[in-house]
Formats: C-alpha cells, sequence, structure tokens
C-alpha cells in the first residue's frame, strides 16, 4: 500500500459507503404537546360555535416558529437573509442586541477531497466577511446567527426574488 | 418604542426558550449525524450498536447544548460518541450480552474487503484515532484533547494503527 493519501481515501471511500439513519426526534414532547393542543381547540370551537377569534389563536398556537424574525420575534421583517454578514452585524448592534454567536459552516476539504460532500461548523463571536445569512433564534440570552460559505450557499427564498 | 433596549429585557416563557435551544441545536448538529453514525460503525464494526450509540450521543449532546463552549460542532459530537462508544458501551453490551435483546449486525464493505479486513484487526481506539488524524485531520493536540490522553499517547496510537494498517495490507 502507498502513501498516506492512499491511504486516506481509502478509508474515507468506505465511510462515505456506509448508509445512515435520522437522528432521533427531539421535538416529540412538542409535536405531542401540538397535538393535545389541536384536540382541546377542535373542542373548544365545537362548544363555543367555532369563532373566528378561536381559529386565530389556535392558528397561532401550532406555529410555534421562534426565528429572530418571525412574527412577534424582535427582528420580525428585518430580512437578515438578504444582508451580507458584517451588514447584518451591523444591524443586530444597532438594535442593541449584544450577545451574538456566528456559526460559521464551511466546506470540509477532507471529505470534498475524496469526492464526499461535508462540512465543517465553528463558532465565533464575530460576524465573518462573507457567506450566506442564515437568520436563527434565541436561546439562553443568545442570539445564534448561521453564516453559511459552503460552496453553492444560496440565499433563501425571500432574497432571490429581488 | 425604543428598539435598543438590551436584549437581556426580553424575556421568553419557558417553553419558548426549550424550543429555542432545540432549534438551535438541531441546525448546528443534526448535518454531522450522519458523518457520526458512520464513523461509529467503522469504530465499534457494528452497525447495530454504532445506531444506538450514535442516537445516546445525539441526545446526550442535546441535553448538554447549554454547556457546548462553540468552538467545532463535530469535534464535540465526535468526543461524545466515541467515549460513549469506548467506555458506557462496554457496561451496556455485558448486559445487553446477558439479555439476548440485542442482535449484532456486523458490517461489512464488499468493496474493499481487504482494507476491512485490515481495519477490524485494529483495536476501536487506534481505529478511532487514525480516522480523526488521518480522514478528518485533527492534530494529535486536538485528538489528546477529545480522548483526555498525552499527546504522545495520541501520536503513539497513530504511528502504530499506521503501521499495522500498511502491514496488513502489504501482505495481502
Amino acid at each position: 500500500m502507498g502513501s498516506d493519501r492512499e491511504l486516506r481515501e481509502r478509508l474515507a471511500a468506505m465511510e462515505s459507503r456506509l448508509e445512515t439513519a435520522a437522528p432521533p426526534e427531539l421535538r416529540s414532547h412538542r409535536s405531542r404537546r401540538v397535538a393535545l393542543s389541536f384536540a382541546s381547540a377542535s373542542l373548544l370551537i365545537l362548544a363555543l360555535g367555532g369563532t373566528a377569534l378561536a381559529a386565530i389563536a389556535i392558528a397561532n398556537q401550532a406555529q410555534g416558529h421562534p426565528g429572530v424574525e418571525n412574527p412577534g420575534q424582535p427582528l420580525y421583517g428585518a430580512r437578515l437573509e438578504c444582508m451580507t454578514p458584517p451588514q447584518a452585524a451591523a444591524y443586530i448592534a444597532d438594535h442593541g442586541i449584544t450577545q451574538v454567536v456566528w456559526q460559521v459552516e464551511r466546506d470540509d476539504p477532507a471529505a470534498i477531497a475524496v469526492g464526499k460532500t461535508g462540512s465543517t461548523s465553528v463558532q465565533q463571536t464575530t460576524a465573518p466577511e462573507t457567506g450566506v445569512v442564515v437568520p436563527g433564534s434565541i436561546a439562553d440570552g443568545t442570539l445564534l446567527m448561521v453564516v453559511d460559505q459552503r460552496h453553492g450557499a444560496q440565499v433563501s427564498g425571500a432574497c432571490t426574488n429581488r | 418604542m425604543d428598539s435598543r433596549t438590551p436584549w437581556p429585557a426580553i424575556s421568553l416563557p419557558r417553553n419558548a426558550d426549550r424550543r429555542l435551544a432545540a432549534d438551535n441545536f438541531e441546525r448546528a448538529v443534526t448535518q454531522h449525524y450522519a458523518p457520526l453514525v458512520r464513523r461509529l460503525v467503522l469504530v465499534l464494526s457494528d452497525e447495530a450498536e454504532a445506531q444506538d450509540v450514535a442516537q445516546e450521543t445525539y441526545l446526550q449532546a442535546f441535553r448538554s447544548w447549554a454547556r457546548f463552549d462553540g468552538t467545532d460542532v463535530r469535534a464535540w459530537l465526535y468526543t461524545i460518541g466515541l467515549r460513549l462508544a469506548f467506555n458506557e458501551l462496554r457496561r451496556r453490551r455485558r448486559w445487553l450480552a446477558a439479555l439476548s435483546r440485542v442482535r449484532p449486525r456486523p458490517w461489512h464493505d464488499p468493496a474493499d474487503p481487504d482494507l476491512e479486513a485490515a481495519l477490524k484487526s485494529l483495536e476501536p481506539r487506534l481505529r478511532a484515532v487514525l480516522l480523526l488524524s488521518l480522514v478528518d485531520g485533527y492534530t494529535h493536540a486536538e485528538i489528546s484533547a477529545m480522548f483526555s490522553v498525552p499527546t504522545g499517547t495520541v501520536a503513539s496510537w497513530i504511528s502504530r494503527a499506521r503501521a499495522h494498517l500498511r502491514s496488513e495490507l502489504h501482505e495481502e
């Protein structure tokens, strides 16, 4: 057998041939909660004659989107995904949000070298210069922003029609 | 409205916090799940065990998400997974084998049987460090941090693993 490179390529190819399954579901509790909410809501609507107000309330309950740009969230309508990372950082800072983690997704050269797709994730406190911004959400008072620097990364729907 | 309110002033319901944490975790970690499973299959040589350990890794990582230092998600996940594979699995194997509840699914790679045999003849820990070094490109220092062993030990393991594989494959 030859070099480290040959061994690496054979090992990586071997690994890439393996099949995998999806990760376990983290949201089972939420799903059950939402399902219960639906059931309760249906009974409520039936009991009250299905007023429009009840319908709206139930619809809102089922949404549950936590993204920082979603309705009711502090950066609703900001369209951060249409900005460069520095622009997004400036916008966020301008709105008084100081605790921000930037998670940068990059192509994994080792994977690409063997014809696979793979990426690495690094979290940092400053915005990178380039990449596609993916607006995140808030946990424990910290805003998580994802920047996709992988080859072929594209802006999300709202910006593609601009 | 004062749009410059400092962030901590925004309080979220406890349930919402949990949902946000789950969303952040999934966004950051899920993409590394499949590579983790593949890695565990190579290290453990059993697909059923690998799936089992990977699931437990994922759940343990989720429980520890708030304590993650925010550096390298993949390395963090691999660290949890490989440590689980080497430590807790040993105990679990004994119990499950005794109860005969787990059907092993030994891994085979018909496309490269020589490399498969050579890899399987290495002890799992050596397999793991060799793959982390050679395939993933982690440094000896990074691997030593993952396994909490001295850098010299890692260098020795990698050297032994590489020599063993070369020897096995050369003797084909």
